[in-house]
C-alpha cells in the first residue's frame, strides 16, 4: 500500500520535472464546436494546433470561394454575346507567388503539428504503467498490483503509460477527451500514454444502461471520459467502448487495493450471486441468457444441454459439466460445438479459479437472475438470495 | 455586344455535314454480338459507362442502407452489426474498386481520349475489350462473393482480421479485385501508349488537352502502383487459405507490413480518382469561360508532380499504427508536398475564370460544384497531415468526412459533370439544362448536409465503423442521413434528365459548348472511325476562332481564321 503510494508520488514529482508541465487548476478546458473537452496535459496543444490550421483554412475556403463566385458573376456570359479575347494567359510571378505562400504555410503547420506530436509520443520515462488487453470485443486493464478492471481507472495529476496488447486481431485505443490514440496491434506491444489533473469521482452509474451491474465500491458523481476502439474488429466493434475514470491520488490507490481484492471478500457460497453478474458482463456481448443465441449459444438450460453431449460423462473427454465450461473459458478452441464459431477469446490470466466457480454457480442458478439485465431478481434478498421475507424489509 | 454574323460555310462543318447523318459509331453496325465483340474504344467505353453507373446505383443503395440505420443509435433498420458491417464494406469496395477507380479513365477515357488525339482507336484495342471483360469477371466475382457469405473486412482487408473472418466471400472478392486491378493495369498501358504513340501532328506535349494530361499522369500510377496491390492481394489469399504466416503474428508476421503494402498501392489509388477528375475539371472551366486555361503549364507540371509524390506519402494512413515516430514524421512533412500542386491547380481553375466569358451550362454548374467541394476536401486534408491533430481525427468519421469530400464530392462529381459534358457527343441527343442543373443543386446540397456534419461527428469522438453510438451524436448522424436521402433524390433527378434525353432531347449540335479540342470537331455522335482524314491541330485553349451557330444551336471552329492552321489568315495581337 505504501509502496505504492510511493511510486505514484515519485513517479508524478519525476514527470513533472521531466516535462515541465503545468498542473491546470481549473479544470478541462469545455466542449467547442470542433473539439469535444479537453482533459488531458496534451490537448490544450493539440487543440491549438487544430485552431491554428482552422483558421488558415476559413481564410483560403473564403478567399477562393470568394473570388469564384465574384468572377463567374462579373464574367457571366450569355449566349450569342462575343467572346471576352482581353484576358492573361499566364503570370509565372503570380503563378511562383501563389506556390511559394502554400508552401511556407505547410511548412509551418508541419512545425507546428511535430512540436505538439512529440509531446503526445514521448511518455515521461517513469509513467505509471497499466497493462491493458484487447480482444474482441472487451478491454482488459491489469494494474501493477494485480487488480484488473474493464474501465480504465487512472491516478490523476500524474503521467499514465498504457502498455497495449491484442489477443486477437487489431484494435485501437482511443480517449477523445484526451486526444490520444493508438493502435493495438497483435505481436507488438504499443504505448499510449497521457496525464489528466483532473478527477472524476468514481462510477455511479453506468448511462449507457442504468441497469447494468456495477462495481461494488463507494458510489460518486462525476465526469467520465468514453474510451472506444477505433480499428475496426467485427462484429463487437461498436460495443468495444468503456468509460475512463481519473481519481485523486489517495482513492486511487485505495480503489487499486480494493479492486485487487473484491472477490477475495465473498464467501465461497456466496460468489455465484456477488461476483456472477459482473462477471456475467464480459460475457453479454456474446451470449444471452433469455435462449437467444448470439456469437455464442445461450445460458439458458445450458447446464442440462452439456451434460446431454456424448463428450461429457464419466469415462469420456470432460469427465463432469464443469469440465467442459471450465475447459470451454481457458481454451476455448478445444472443442467447439457446431454451430458456434471457434470466436471466443481465452479468459486464461484473466479469470482465477474463484471466478471460474463464481460463472459455474450462476449457470447454476438462472432461475434465480433476470434474463434481462443478468442480475438478481429483485424479489429476492440481495444478501442472501434468498426470497425476501416480506415487501416491508 | 454584338452577335457574330453567321458564316455560311466553313471547312471543318464541310466534313461533318458530307456524312450521312445515321452513321455513327452507335448505328454503323448493329446487333448485339456488335457490341459483345466489339474493338471500338468508344462503345467500350460506353458499356464500360453503363456497367460502372449500374454498380454505382448498387453501391449507393448500400450507403442509402448505411446512412439509414444510422438514424437511431442501437438497431434501427437491422438488429444484425454483421450485416451492418456487411453493408459498409460492399459499399466501399464497390464505390472504391467497381466505379470510381474506372469511371473516368475506362469510362470517359475510352472515349475521348482518342478522338481528341484525333486518332481512330486506341494503341491496343484488343487488350481495350479484353480489359473490360476483365472488369466484368471482377463484377461477377463481387456477386459470387456476396452468394457465397459476403465479406466483412472492410475494404481496406486488413490483417489478420480479414484472415479469420469467418464471412465465406473474403476469397471471392480478393480473386475479384485482383483481376479488376488488371483491368486497370491494361486500360493505363494503352493509354500511355495511345498518348506517345497516336498524337497527330502538330500536337505537341504542351499542346495536349489538359484532361490528356490528367489521364496520362493516371495511367502511369495505375501501371506502376497496381501489381503492388495485385500481390499484397495474391499474398493475403494465401495466408487465408495455408496460412504462411506473412501477416500473422503467432508465426513472426507483421499485420502492419500489410498495412504498408495495402497503402502503397491505395495512396496512388486515391490519385487515379482525383487526378483525372482534375483533367475534366480544367476541360469544363476553360471551354466554358471561352478562354485560355490560366497557366496551362503549371497544371499540366501539378499533374505529373501529384502522380509522383503519390507514390510516398502511404505512411500518412499509419500514423497510429505503431510506425515509429520518425516514420511518421518524414511521411507527415512529404503529405504536405502534395497540397501545393493541389492548391496550384485550384487557383488556377479560379484565375481562369478572371476576364472569361462564363457560360453557366449544366457541365459548369458541377465544375463549380467540385471546387466548392474540392477546396473543403483539400484544406481538410491539411488536418490530417498534420501529425498532432491526426492522432485525434485518424479512424473518426473526420477521416469519412474528408476522403467522401475528395472521393466523392470531387472524383464522382467531376465524373457526372464529365458526362453532363460529352453526353451529347457520345449520344447525339442534348439534355434538358434546366432539369440537369436543378439536380446538380440538389446533389450539391445533399452532399454538403451529409458529409459536412461528419467532420463535426469525427472531430468530437465518433469512431468510424461503428453499428452503434453514443445518444449525444444522434442530431448529426440524422441531418446526414437526410442529406444522403437529399443526395440520392438529385442522382434520380439526373438520371431523369439524361435518360430524358433518349425521348423527345434535340439533336445535339457537334460543339454545343464551344469547344476547340478536336472530339468537338467530328459529328456528334462521332462516326465510327471518328475522322476521315488526320484533323488539323490548333491551339486547343484558343476559342478566339470559336464561332456561334444559331442554325445548329452549336458552336464551330472557324480554323480558316487560326493563322497555326491557315498561315494566310492575319497574324492576331499577341497575348
Amino acid at each position: 500500500m505504501s509502496t505504492i503510494h510511493q511510486a505514484l508520488s515519485s513517479a508524478a514529482a519525476k514527470a513533472h520535472a521531466l516535462t515541465g508541465l503545468a498542473q491546470a487548476a481549473d479544470g478541462p478546458t469545455p466542449r467547442t464546436f470542433w473539439m469535444p473537452e479537453g482533459a488531458s496535459t496534451i490537448a490544450p496543444g493539440v487543440d491549438h494546433t487544430l485552431d491554428v490550421i482552422n483558421w488558415i483554412c476559413y481564410v483560403f475556403f473564403a478567399l477562393i470561394l470568394g473570388l469564384m463566385v465574384f468572377f463567374v458573376a462579373k464574367y457571366r456570359h450569355r449566349r450569342g454575346e462575343r467572346f471576352r479575347t482581353e484576358y492573361p494567359h499566364h503570370n509565372t510571378p503570380l503563378e511562383v507567388t501563389w506556390s511559394i505562400i502554400p508552401t511556407i504555410i505547410v511548412i509551418g503547420i508541419f512545425v507546428v503539428g511535430f512540436r505538439s506530436y512529440l509531446d503526445i509520443y514521448t511518455a515521461p520515462k517513469n509513467a505509471f504503467d497499466i497493462k491493458a488487453t484487447a480482444q474482441k470485443w472487451a478491454w482488459q486493464f491489469q494494474y501493477p498490483n494485480g487488480a484488473q478492471s474493464d474501465d480504465l481507472y487512472v491516478p490523476a495529476g500524474k503521467p499514465v503509460r498504457i502498455v497495449l496488447r491484442s489477443s486477437d486481431v487489431l484494435h485501437s485505443f482511443y480517449i477523445p477527451d484526451f486526444r490520444v490514440k493508438r493502435d493495438v496491434v497483435p505481436g507488438r506491444y504499443t504505448y499510449a500514454w497521457f496525464q489528466c489533473d483532473h478527477p472524476t469521482g468514481m462510477p455511479g452509474k453506468d448511462v449507457r444502461d442504468p441497469n447494468a451491474a456495477t462495481v461494488d465500491l463507494p458510489l460518486g458523481e462525476g465526469q467520465r471520459h468514453a474510451l472506444y476502439c477505433t480499428e475496426y474488429c467485427g462484429t463487437g466493434h461498436s460495443k468495444m467502448n468503456r468509460f475512463v475514470y481519473v481519481l485523486d491520488e489517495a482513492s486511487f490507490a485505495q480503489w487499486m487495493v480494493d479492486q485487487s481484492q473484491w472477490m477475495d471478500k465473498i464467501p465461497e457460497e456466496e460468489l455465484w450471486f456477488k461476483a456472477g453478474p459482473k462477471l456475467f458482463s464480459r460475457c453479454s456481448q456474446c451470449h444471452s441468457l433469455d435462449g437467444t443465441n448470439g456469437i455464442g449459444p445461450s445460458w439458458k438450460g445450458i447446464v442440462e444441454r452439456v451434460k446431454g453431449y456424448d463428450f461429457v460423462g464419466e469415462g469420456r473427454k470432460y469427465g463432469t459439466w464443469e469440465d467442459y465450461v471450465r475447459t470451454s473459458i481457458l481454451v476455448p478452441g478445444e472443442y467447439v460445438v457446431p454451430p458456434y464459431a471457434n470466436a471466443m477469446p481465452t479468459f486464461k490470466g484473466q479469470l482465477n479459479d474463484k471466478a471460474i466457480d463464481a460463472v459455474i454457480g450462476y449457470m447454476q442458478n438462472l432461475d434465480k437472475l433476470d434474463p434481462k439485465t443478468g442480475k438478481l431478481l429483485p424479489t429476492l434478498d440481495p444478501q442472501t438470495a434468498q426470497p425476501a421475507t416480506g415487501a416491508a424489509k | 455586344m454584338t452577335t457574330i454574323p453567321l458564316p455560311t460555310s466553313g471547312p471543318v462543318r464541310d466534313t461533318i455535314e458530307a456524312r450521312p447523318e445515321s452513321d455513327n459509331y452507335l448505328t454503323h453496325t448493329r446487333g448485339v454480338l456488335s457490341w459483345v465483340f466489339t474493338l471500338d474504344h468508344k462503345r467500350i467505353g460506353v458499356m464500360y459507362m453503363w456497367s460502372v453507373l449500374a454498380s454505382f446505383l448498387l453501391g449507393g443503395t448500400f450507403a442509402l442502407l448505411l446512412r439509414t440505420e444510422l438514424l437511431t443509435p442501437g438497431p434501427t433498420i437491422t438488429a444484425s452489426a454483421d450485416t451492418y458491417n456487411q453493408w459498409f464494406t460492399l459499399h466501399g469496395a464497390i464505390m472504391v474498386f467497381l466505379v470510381i477507380i474506372p469511371s473516368i479513365p475506362a469510362a470517359l477515357g475510352n472515349v475521348i481520349l482518342p478522338i481528341m488525339l484525333g486518332a481512330k482507336d486506341v494503341a491496343f484495342p484488343r487488350l481495350n475489350l479484353f480489359s473490360y471483360y476483365l472488369w466484368v469477371t471482377g463484377a461477377v466475382l463481387c456477386v459470387v462473393s456476396l452468394a457465397m457469405g459476403g465479406f466483412d473486412t472492410g475494404w481496406t482487408f486488413y490483417t489478420p482480421y480479414s484472415t479469420t473472418t469467418s464471412t465465406g466471400g473474403v476469397i471471392p472478392v480478393l480473386t475479384a479485385v485482383f483481376i479488376l486491378g488488371f483491368s486497370s493495369i491494361f486500360t493505363g498501358l494503352n493509354f500511355v501508349v495511345t498518348v506517345h504513340k497516336l498524337r497527330p501532328p502538330g500536337m505537341t506535349w504542351f499542346r495536349m488537352p489538359l484532361f490528356l494530361w490528367a489521364l496520362y499522369a493516371t495511367a502511369i500510377i495505375q501501371v506502376l502502383a497496381t501489381p503492388v496491390l495485385g500481390i499484397t492481394l495474391l499474398l493475403l489469399i494465401v495466408e487465408r487459405t495455408v496460412n504462411i504466416g506473412i501477416f500473422n503474428p503467432q508465426m513472426g508476421g507483421d499485420p502492419v507490413l500489410y498495412q504498408h503494402f495495402f497503402w502503397f498501392y491505395s495512396h496512388p489509388a486515391v490519385y487515379i480518382m482525383i487526378l483525372p477528375a482534375m483533367g475534366i475539371i480544367s476541360e469544363i472551366i476553360a471551354i466554358n469561360s471561352h478562354r485560355s486555361i490560366f497557366g496551362y503549364r503549371f497544371i499540366a507540371f501539378s499533374s505529373i508532380a501529384i502522380a509522383m509524390f503519390s507514390f510516398i506519402v502511404w505512411g500518412h494512413h499509419m500514423f497510429t499504427s505503431g510506425q515509429s515516430a520518425l516514420l511518421n514524421t518524414l511521411f507527415s512533412a512529404i503529405s504536405f508536398s502534395v497540397a501545393i500542386p493541389s492548391a496550384v491547380k485550384v487557383f488556377n481553375w479560379v484565375a481562369t475564370l478572371y476576364k472569361g466569358s462564363v457560360s453557366l451550362t449544366t457541365p459548369m454548374w458541377y465544375a463549380l460544384a467540385f471546387l466548392f467541394l474540392f477546396t473543403i476536401g483539400g484544406l481538410t486534408g491539411l488536418h490530417l497531415a498534420t501529425l498532432s491533430t491526426d492522432v485525434h481525427l485518424h479512424d473518426t468519421y473526420f477521416v469519412v468526412a474528408h476522403f467522401h469530400y475528395v472521393m466523392m464530392g470531387s472524383a464522382l462529381i467531376a465524373m457526372i459533370g464529365g458526362l453532363h459534358h460529352w453526353w451529347p457527343k457520345m449520344f447525339g441527343r442534348m439534355y434538358d439544362e434546366r432539369l440537369g442543373t436543378i439536380a446538380c443543386w440538389i446533389i450539391f446540397i445533399g452532399f454538403n448536409m451529409t458529409f459536412f456534419t461528419q467532420f463535426m461527428l469525427g472531430s468530437q469522438g465518433m469512431p468510424r465503423r461503428y453499428y452503434d453510438y453514443q445518444p449525444e451524436f444522434q442530431t448529426y448522424h440524422v441531418i446526414s442521413t437526410i442529406g444522403s436521402y437529399v443526395m440520392a433524390l438529385g442522382f434520380l433527378t439526373t438520371a431523369v434528365s439524361l435518360f430524358g434525353s433518349f425521348f423527345g432531347g434535340h439533336k445535339a449540335p457537334a460543339n454545343p459548348w464551344g469547344g476547340r479540342s478536336l472530339e468537338w470537331q467530328c459529328a456528334s455522335p462521332p462516326p465510327f472511325d471518328n475522322f476521315a482524314k488526320t484533323p488539323r491541330v490548333g491551339d486547343c485553349y484558343d476559342f478566339s476562332v470559336v464561332r456561334w451557330d444559331e442554325k445548329t444551336g452549336g458552336y464551330w471552329v472557324d480554323e480558316s481564321a487560326d493563322p497555326e492552321v491557315n498561315p494566310a489568315a492575319a497574324p492576331r495581337a499577341a497575348h
